[in-house]
Parts: C-alpha cells; sequence; structure tokens
C-alpha cells in the first residue's frame, strides 16, 4: 500500500507525461506564470563526503530538514542580556560574516531541505558533470582567479594591500567592486542567468504572454523580458542580464540567453558566457528549472543543472537598493582612512 | 484578450513635457534658475549646457493648470526648483515613483495575460505588479508604491499607496509625503493609445485631489523593447567618485 | 544525523549568538560584512530605538546610547532586507522607536557611529522581533511552505 502511494507521488513529479494537470494558456502552453521560492539546502556542487550519490534517502533528507530546523531554533533563543561586546581582533566567523558576525540569522532565508526531482532528493544543484562538481577550469580562468586571490583576504581591519605593496588595491574605484556591492545585480547569480538560490529573498515571478516571459528576480527588482519566438540583437549590444529569446519545445520554454556585458552575475564568468534554461511545469504546485552554462573563457566544458521551484503564495516585496546603499560609500570610505593609517606606518 | 479585458500589451511611450514640468508653462532657460540683470538665467553648475538645459514649454499635464499645494508645501517645492541638481531624485537615478515612471522619456513594457498585469519600465529598470486581490495597507514605504487594480469596463483602475516621501512628479520640485494616494485609469483609446489619468490624493500637501491626464502612444518600431537603463552604474562618479582612492577633477 | 547530512547541511551556528551563514555555497550578501566593518573595534550598543529605516539593502536601526560621561550618541546598526522579514509576517511596527535594545557587533572601518547588527536583542536577550506584536516564532508565518 505505501509502495503504491509512493509510486503515484514519484509518477506525479515526473509531470504532464503521466496524465498530472499543469495550468494551461488559452492557446494551450503550459502556463509558466506564477511566484517562485527557489530557496533550498541542495547546494550547487555535490560535497565531496558524498562521492558520487545523486540523491539522498528520505530518511537523509528528513533529517537534514529537521538540522536545519533545529538550527535555526538554536539560532533564535535568547541571548545573554549581560554580554559583553565581541572580540577584539574579531569572532572568527568566516565566508561573508566576516570575522565580524554577520547578523542574525532571521534575515536570511535559505531554505529548509533538499529538493526532491523525479522522486529523488538531490545532492546537488549540477547534474552534468555527473559528479556534481565543476567541469575544470581554463588557464586563463586559474590566472583571473589567481589575480582575484590576490586581492582577497580575512577581515583584519587593515590596509593589506599598502603593507603588502599590492596595486591597483581592491577598494581603490567603485568600478573594482562586485556589481553586488554597488546595487547593480544581485548577489550570487540570484538573477543570473542561471537563476541560483542565494542567501535570502529567493522569490522569483513570472509573467507569460504568447510572446513574451517576464521573469522579475527580486533582487535587485531585476525584470528579465524573455522575446518568444524572437532573435538575439546584435553583438555590440551588451546587457547586465544578457538578451534572452525563447521558443517552446512541447511542453518545455527553451530561453537562450547571449550578448551578456563584462560583469555578468554569474560569478566568475565573461561576456562570452551563453546560458539555456528550461522552463517546464511539473504540477500545478511547481516548475522544472534547467540551465546548462558556458563560458568557454573560463569552463573547459559546459555545466548544466537543476532546481525545483516550488510555487508560493508569498509576495516580492520592492528591492530599491541604490536608492539606499549607504554601505557602499561606507566601505569606500573606510577604505580611505584604512589606507591613510597603513601609509603613516610606512613611512615610519 | 480571451478574458475580454483590452489587451495592453506592448511597449508604449509618453510624449509631453510632463516630464520635466506637469504643470502648464511657458519655456524657460532651465530647471535651475538663478537671478540674472534682466530676469532669471541658467544657474552656474548648468549653464554650459546651453539650449540642451533649457525646459520645453507645454499646455500642461494638471486639470486646472496648476497643483493645488497649500503654502508651506509650495515654498518647498520652490526650494526644490533652486536647489534642482541636489534635489530631484531623477538625478541621482532613483526609481521614480507613481505617476512620473509613466510619463518619463523613456519607453516602459505592459505584460499582461488572464491573471496578471506586470509593468516594466526602461527608466531605472523600475517594476510594478498590480495586485487583483488587495492584500491590504502596504507593510512599509516604497517607492514605487503598492499597486492594487480593478477592471472597470474597458479601463484598468489602479490604486497605489505605501509610498515613501521621496518621490517627485516631475523635474519641476513638485513633492508629496508619504500619505500620498494615487487612482490610476488606463482605458483603452485605440489598438495604439491609452488614454492615462491619475488622482492624486495627499492632504498633508495639497488643499485637494488633482488630476493629469494625457495619452500613452504604442512604440510601434519592428524592434521596439526596453534597453537597459538601470542608470546606477552611469551615477556612481556624482555620488562615490570622492571616495575614489585618486579621485578626479569635480 | 549523520557526518554526511552535516557536510550536506552546510550551516554552521555559532551557538547562542544567532548567527547563520551557507558554508557549501558560493554564497555572498549583499556586501561582505568584512568589507565594511572592522574586527579591531568590537562595541556594545545599548539604548532607546530612535528612527529604523526599512529599507533594501540593508535595515538601519537607529538607537541613541549614552557614554560613561553621560553623552549621548546615535548610532546606526545595519540588519539584513527588510522583505525577509515581512515574509515573516513582522510588520514595520514590530520594533518602535522607544524600544530599549541591546546590540553586539563591530564599529564601521570608516569610524562612523555605524556597527553590525551582529546580534540584536531586547534588554532581556530575546532576539529582538520575539516579543514583538504578533508575531511569535519568525518561522510560523502564514503562508510559509512546505518544501521537504
Amino acid at each position: 500500500m505505501i509502495m503504491q502511494v509512493r509510486m503515484i507521488a514519484m509518477l506525479a513529479m515526473a509531470g504532464a507525461g503521466w496524465g498530472a494537470e499543469i495550468p494551461r494558456t488559452p492557446d494551450g502552453k503550459p502556463d509558466l506564470s506564477g511566484t517562485y521560492d527557489i530557496a533550498t539546502l541542495t547546494p550547487l556542487t555535490r560535497p565531496s563526503s558524498l562521492g558520487e550519490r545523486q540523491s539522498l534517502t528520505d530518511a537523509e533528507a528528513k533529517t537534514l530538514a529537521d538540522q536545519a530546523k533545529a538550527v535555526a531554533a538554536a539560532t533564535n533563543k535568547a541571548s545573554d542580556p549581560n554580554r559583553k561586546a565581541p572580540p577584539a581582533g574579531g569572532d572568527g566567523s568566516e565566508g561573508p560574516a566576516g570575522n565580524v558576525g554577520g547578523y542574525n540569522s532571521l534575515w536570511v532565508d535559505i531554505g529548509e531541505g533538499a529538493f526532491k526531482v523525479d522522486g529523488k532528493w538531490r545532492t546537488s544543484i549540477l547534474i552534468d558533470p555527473p559528479n556534481g562538481r565543476m567541469p575544470p577550469a581554463t588557464a586563463e580562468a586559474r590566472r583571473l582567479g589567481a589575480e582575484r586571490a590576490k586581492m582577497s583576504r580575512p577581515n583584519r581591519g587593515d590596509a593589506f594591500w599598502i603593507t603588502e605593496g599590492i596595486s591597483p588595491g581592491p577598494y581603490d574605484d567603485p568600478e573594482m567592486r562586485p556589481t553586488a556591492e554597488r546595487c547593480l545585480l544581485s548577489f550570487g547569480s540570484g538573477g543570473g542567468p542561471p537563476m541560483l538560490p542565494v542567501m535570502y529573498n529567493n522569490l522569483k515571478q513570472l509573467v507569460q504572454t504568447k510572446d513574451t516571459l517576464v521573469i522579475l528576480n527580486e533582487m535587485v527588482h531585476d525584470a528579465r523580458v524573455v522575446r518568444i519566438n524572437g532573435e538575439h540583437e546584435p553583438p555590440e549590444i551588451r546587457r547586465w542580464l544578457g538578451d534572452s529569446i525563447g521558443r517552446w519545445e512541447g511542453d518545455t520554454l527553451v530561453v537562450d540567453t547571449t550578448n551578456f556585458n563584462d560583469n555578468p552575475a554569474l560569478n566568475g564568468a565573461t561576456r562570452n558566457l551563453h546560458v539555456i534554461e528550461r522552463f517546464k511545469r511539473i504540477d500545478g504546485k511547481s516548475l522544472l528549472y534547467g540551465f546548462t552554462v558556458e563560458d568557454p573563457t573560463i569552463w573547459t566544458k559546459p555545466w548544466s543543472g537543476e532546481i525545483l521551484w516550488p510555487a508560493t503564495d508569498q509576495r516580492i516585496f520592492e528591492y530599491a537598493c541604490h536608492e539606499g546603499n549607504y554601505s557602499f560609500g561606507g566601505i569606500l570610505k573606510g577604505a580611505r582612512l584604512l589606507e591613510a593609517e597603513a601609509e603613516k606606518k610606512v613611512k615610519k | 484578450m480571451a478574458n475580454g479585458k483590452p489587451d495592453f500589451n506592448g511597449i508604449w511611450q509618453a510624449v509631453s513635457s510632463a516630464h520635466f514640468d506637469v504643470e502648464r508653462h511657458m519655456a524657460r532657460h532651465s530647471l535651475m534658475l538663478r537671478d540674472g540683470p534682466h530676469g532669471p538665467l541658467p544657474a552656474v553648475p548648468v549653464l554650459r549646457l546651453g539650449a540642451v538645459g533649457a525646459v520645453p514649454g507645454g499646455m500642461g499635464v494638471v486639470e486646472g493648470g496648476m497643483i493645488p499645494y497649500k503654502p508651506d508645501a509650495a515654498k518647498l517645492r520652490d526650494e526644490n526648483r533652486r536647489d534642482w541638481l541636489d534635489r530631484d531624485p531623477e538625478i541621482k537615478c532613483y526609481l521614480p515613483g507613481v505617476p512620473r515612471a509613466t510619463y518619463m522619456p523613456f519607453p516602459f513594457q505592459i505584460v499582461q495575460n488572464q491573471a496578471q498585469f506586470f509593468f516594466a519600465y526602461e527608466y531605472a529598470g523600475a517594476v510594478r505588479d498590480i495586485y487583483f486581490k488587495d492584500p491590504g495597507p502596504a507593510e512599509t514605504d516604497s517607492w514605487m508604491g503598492q499597486s492594487v487594480g480593478k477592471w472597470e469596463g474597458d479601463t484598468l483602475v489602479v490604486e497605489v499607496s505605501g509610498f515613501n516621501d521621496q518621490t517627485w512628479f516631475d523635474r519641476a520640485g513638485t513633492h508629496h509625503s508619504s500619505g500620498l494616494k494615487v487612482v490610476e485609469r488606463y482605458t483603452y483609446l485605440t489598438p495604439n493609445h491609452v488614454q492615462y489619468e491619475a488622482t492624486m490624493t495627499d492632504p498633508a500637501v495639497f488643499t485637494r485631489p488633482w488630476k493629469i491626464s494625457l495619452p500613452l502612444y504604442r512604440r510601434m518600431e519592428k524592434d521596439a523593447r526596453l534597453m537597459d537603463f538601470k542608470c546606477v552604474e552611469f551615477v556612481e562618479e556624482l555620488v562615490f567618485g570622492e571616495h575614489r582612492r585618486k579621485p578626479l577633477p569635480r | 544525523m549523520t557526518a554526511k547530512t552535516r557536510v550536506m547541511l552546510g550551516v554552521a551556528a555559532a551557538c547562542g549568538l544567532g548567527l547563520v551563514f551557507v558554508q557549501v555555497r558560493s554564497v555572498y550578501a549583499h556586501h561582505a560584512f568584512g568589507a565594511e566593518f572592522d574586527p579591531n573595534r568590537p562595541v556594545l550598543l545599548k539604548g532607546p530605538v530612535t528612527r529604523v529605516e526599512w529599507i533594501n539593502p540593508h535595515t538601519w536601526i537607529h538607537l541613541e546610547t549614552t557614554k560613561a560621561d553621560g553623552k549621548k550618541e546615535i548610532w546606526m546598526v545595519e540588519g539584513g532586507t527588510p522583505n525577509s522579514l515581512l515574509r515573516r509576517g513582522l510588520k514595520r511596527d514590530s520594533i518602535q522607536p522607544g524600544q530599549a535594545i541591546i546590540v553586539d557587533g563591530y564599529q564601521a572601518k570608516d569610524r562612523s557611529n555605524r556597527a553590525n547588527g551582529r546580534d540584536i536583542t531586547l534588554p532581556g536577550g530575546q532576539k529582538f522581533f520575539m516579543g514583538s506584536s504578533g508575531t511569535g516564532a519568525p518561522y510560523d508565518a502564514p503562508g510559509k511552505d512546505e518544501r521537504k
């Protein structure tokens, strides 16, 4: 009995071919319109400890979700009201928390569990290469990576580029800073393409007509307009989100994006980025988003992934970024101040 | 459309001088003036723009000609005009608000299906999603407000509220408070024309509600589309340039 | 909980401090905090909220602190995106001017009276959204999907 129920559930997940109801437009196409929350704990690349495993067991997936819930509950417990200031020299926090501890966890929304495709809990968004990890980088990519690494250090509150004689320094000009910090694009390829889950505000809204699909990314209020049955723009026209054209292949909308400018959202990519996305309705409550990325300047082979997009009745809120970007001025001013201090020391 | 509603899909644009000044006005030297020996002249920072910096005249889109500002609010508008370069949010590429977004000198796109009505504006990449189910009072202020729509025959009526107090109605210093409410009407005229009306109510600032009205024209070019005009990158030097490691002349 | 799952999850919580960040995927917030705040300048701020800016990319909570010599200062504390809070059912008035808060964090590198809201609590130590009107725990807001 339980086996039969699971079979039916898996068949339902497999989509229209098995008789699941998907919403359709008056002209018979699948209706992709709706708001989706793509937050998930399934990472982009497969953790090495999972080896070649493409899926978790139901029990493991449940443990993952339970653990996330437990972590959330723990982080929301009361703090010591008599606590002191955090340690001088930093609190050792890594990644974006930058040795200063970031902020409270309620501001983020990283998802509640892994996602399921074809009845299997995925261990990574990447499905090709089949080991769930990035293909090898080109020599040029490694060179660019090394250049970037020169400019990056754990946060010690000092102008290391002065003391280490690195020029240009990482904060010399606004144009050198990440597009997210400048409020030009969402961080982490949230808007992409490809659109990947990020730390918060993972909502996407699709508005579909016969000749247009608008993809609204909450951050930074970026509406990508896909011209269905359109043609790509000439090569001298470059866009922040690239130029997207779409065509239906059966019940899948295939979106092809080229003409990126020199600063695409996808980390490490160049203007030679080419993304193919596939939007396929699974049922009334979800959509399967697939993508293939190629950028021969950076990766030796294309790579592909899939993310399940569950529909949500939550709303996208305005994300005006530049209008309130106090941080950016602070970051540049801070760098100038630290440089002055470092230069004084160097003179001594 | 299949549901009987008029089809507003496409690229639209206003053609008027409303974005300079929504009131009835003669052409003038500049958006920022100073006193000269024989009348106003362009202020120093805009002098070299010459005729490109001059303001074209217009019969105005405000019904009755003028905005009914309360006396203190009119004073603030005048101060905004004197200090235009520092105060106009458009200069810093801030989101334009409503109704200014509609008549900016840039196209916008309406994407409409049975259940959704979505605006994508070329200027600053502003966006608006029209809710057909009222979600209640806006939980927070925003630049573009919260839009709730309903159909009255062939007219889409949109009530917009939940504004912050940061946007202007044009480049002529016309401000409002966060209590502003706007009721828009988009009426199908012909396949290529929409009549746009907007009524502004803001008792803290105006002595009574006031209304604007102007046509919107379909962009007929075969390749009509929105281009990128994020514009944030164009104002980085203005807003942040003084903090470069080696600041450039200003 | 298996070691595999722990790695898979990739979420680390500094115990009791309410900090979460994701290790596994390439993750950056709007900006890396390391660019803005100075680990050599820890602060502990206590006082009433004077203003809350519910804006993006960061909420800013202003509070008035009183130094040992009685001098009053206004500090701005950086939080995250208000959009997350709104979807959790918090409202703009969930944190009101006058509400006393405690903030521990680090001062901005530009030496202004700004700090990151490393941990923002009420005077009793509860996370600041707890005990706000009508919200309860942040994860039971209406409309949150079951995605397990």
